[in-house]
């Protein structure tokens, strides 16, 4: 069931029905049946695995749970007879019990992950390792179709997994609330990767029909479709043009064609995050928000705090911070500081931390060696910003810039997201020599085009109606970064719903009869979401 | 807590501490910064802080954190 086709919106529709329809203490098993209706639309192989991550994240929980609640139990009881060495080794044979059930569940979760994502990488690189000492090479029969949201729906599962290993919070006891938490249908193809408290109180509170609620969600949906539709979709062939044959191009050309990327993909993926917060607000649901306008960052470092911030959140609660305060990263960072100074012993944590983190989250965007550079490029930058911290510092100061001047914060936005769309483009060109081989175009081919041909030879300048589809998707992105300098000074979703109801009402219809007439053929020729590839 | 109080200003001078309640939910440190925090409370203080205290509420503010080393130090 593609999320922009006529039959998700019919399904959405009875959704809604059915939520408000049924007695509040059953919406939340609404959402169980048409979660899992949703997931079987994509074929029942698909939710088998599922199904497993959901049964034995549940099954380990509770485990742990009841390890952890005999404990208190049987310490309560055996206050007064125990020694206080006896009490440290029955908690030490507690802990090791409950560390085996979380990491054996976990190897079996990141392990049918690992299989689906990556058995064909790690095949083609130990195929390589054996070419180059000549021997026989292990031919790759194995096909295997990736089940939806695995990246997705694996990491939020393991998340709480780790949470109960933790005692952050208590085990879930029923099942099917646990089944919900992991299938639940508008996050769990593209994220947000949730936390399991938060997520659990919005998904099991009961809910009345609020018209705030009603009209601002409807309001966010259409404006998601305006933008995967409008937008996304109809810069994805001329994206798809510039990556095929930028060999062939100018580097203005293929300049434009990586900026227009940048544009595809931020409407591709927050249009998803736009449709689905707004289904979740109909129904009087807050998903977390993944995106906080990222291209108005001043840093590379800033813009990964607010592009897909639930991925970050998760790579930074589960590994950047278990890495970093281990005891032998500690312990290096005190070397460091003896001999280095105090800034850069303190860097030596997270240096090491990032290094892994993004290495990470290359590997989990797609199982390639450009991917693999792309996630270790931004790592880099981070890095050396965060080492350069003082002598950044020292030449602000000396050359007196303020750090709340506009020019001078204008020019850190444009120069991080220039410098966003020439990382964002290395994995999507193909090979990673086809990435750098982008970049080399850019900036070696210096012909200057001399008509709107030449210039942007992938709009399609003979058809009437592509050049105004395309221009359709420019207004679109102008208005996009109109709302974006907007909501910097104040909220405007709040600013939309004060205009008058007719205003509203003939916005919101102009905006259907544009998605109807220029949306459904670009989301037809472009397929389906970017993210959902991940 | 003075100690403590030496600590943040190394990090980032230009922050209210005595006054700030929400340093991590109001991202007013970054992953970065909390990292270094770490680094040098472990330090100063000799404790080790595990995953478990790993928690914005225990990092929002100068008082949390401050609580967090003593009952970190009660543990131990």
């Amino acid at each position: 069931m593609a999320i922009t086709s006529l039959s998700f919106i019919l399904f959405i529709i009875a959704v809604f029905i059915a939520y408000f329809a049924v007695p509040k203490r059953f919406q939340w098993i609404v959402l169980l049946v048409t979660s899992t209706v949703f997931y079987l639309s994509y074929g029942i192989k698909s939710a088998l695995y599922i199904f497993v991550t959901a049964s034995t994240i549940y099954g380990a929980t509770r485990w742990m749970q009841s390890i952890t609640d005999n404990q208190k139990k049987y310490l309560k009881e055996n206050k007064a007879t125990l020694s206080k060495e006896e009490k440290s080794a029955y908690k030490d044979k507690n802990k090791k019990a409950r560390k085996r059930i979380m990491v054996l569940t976990l190897l079996l979760n990141v392990g049918i992950l690992c299989v689906f994502k990556y058995f064909h990488f790690a095949l083609e690189q130990v195929n390589a390792v054996i070419g180059l000492f000549g021997g026989n090479q292990i031919s790759d029969v194995y096909k295997f179709i990736v089940p939806l949201g695995i990246s997705f729906y694996t990491f939020q599962s393991v998340g709480y997994l780790v949470d109960v290993y933790f005692e952050y919070y208590s085990a879930e006891k029923n099942y099917f609330k646990v089944l919900l938490f992991v299938t639940f249908f508008p996050q769990m193809t593209q994220g947000p990767i949730s936390d399991f408290e938060k997520l659990s109180k919005e998904l099991f509170t009961e809910y009345t029909l609020d018209y705030k609620n009603y009209s601002w969600g409807l309001q966010r949906m259409v404006w998601g479709f305006a933008k995967k539709m409008l937008i996304a979709d109809t810069l994805a062939p001329m994206v798809k043009d510039v990556f095929t044959n930028y060999s062939q191009y100018t580097g203005i050309t293929t300049l434009i064609g990586a900026f227009l990327y940048s544009i595809q993909i931020y409407a591709d993926f927050s249009g998803y995050m736009d449709i689905m917060c707004g289904i979740c607000e109909v129904m009087g649901i807050k998903l977390t928000e993944n995106f906080d306008r990222p291209y108005f960052s001043k840093s590379i470092a800033e813009y990964w705090r607010r592009w897909h911030i639930s991925l970050g959140d998760w790579f930074k609660k589960y590994i950047y911070y278990t890495i970093g305060m281990s005891n032998w990263s500690r312990k290096l960072a005190t070397k460091t500081k003896d001999k280095f100074g105090k800034h850069l012993g303190n860097t030596v944590p997270a240096t090491v931390a990032l290094i892994v983190v993004w290495t990470a989250t290359g590997l989990w965007h797609g199982a390639t060696w450009a991917y693999i550079a792309w996630g270790l490029v931004n790592g880099l930058f981070i890095i050396f910003s965060l080492w350069m911290e003082p002598v950044y510092a020292g030449a602000k100061s000396k050359l007196k810039i303020n750090d709340n001047n506009w020019a001078w914060q204008a020019f850190q936005i444009l120069r991080t997201f220039i410098l966003v769309t020439f990382i964002k483009v290395l994995p999507e060109v193909g090979t990673l020599s086809d990435g750098i081989g982008l970049w080399r175009q850019v900036f070696t081919n210096h012909v200057i085009p001399h008509t709107k041909m030449e210039l942007m030879p992938y709009v399609n300048w003979k058809h009437n109606v592509d050049i105004l589809a395309f221009l359709l998707a420019m207004f679109f992105t102008f208005l996009q970064f109109c709302a974006s300098v907007i909501q910097n000074k104040q909220p405007v979703r709040a600013y939309f719903n004060k205009l008058p109801q007719v205003v509203r009402v003939f916005i919101i219809a102009v905006l259907v009869v544009l998605i109807a007439s220029f949306g459904v053929q670009a989301t037809w020729d472009a397929g389906g979401f970017m993210y959902a590839n991940y | 807590m003075d100690e403590l109080m030496d600590i943040l200003m190394e990090i980032d001078p230009d922050i209210d501490y005595a006054n700030e309640t929400n340093l991590i939910d109001g991202k007013v440190l970054d992953s970065m910064s909390i990292l270094a925090l770490i680094t040098e409370i472990c330090d100063v203080f000799d404790i080790e802080i595990g995953p478990k205290w790993m928690r914005n509420e225990n990092f929002n503010s100068v008082e949390a954190m401050w609580n967090m080393i003593q009952a970190i130090q009660e543990e131990e």
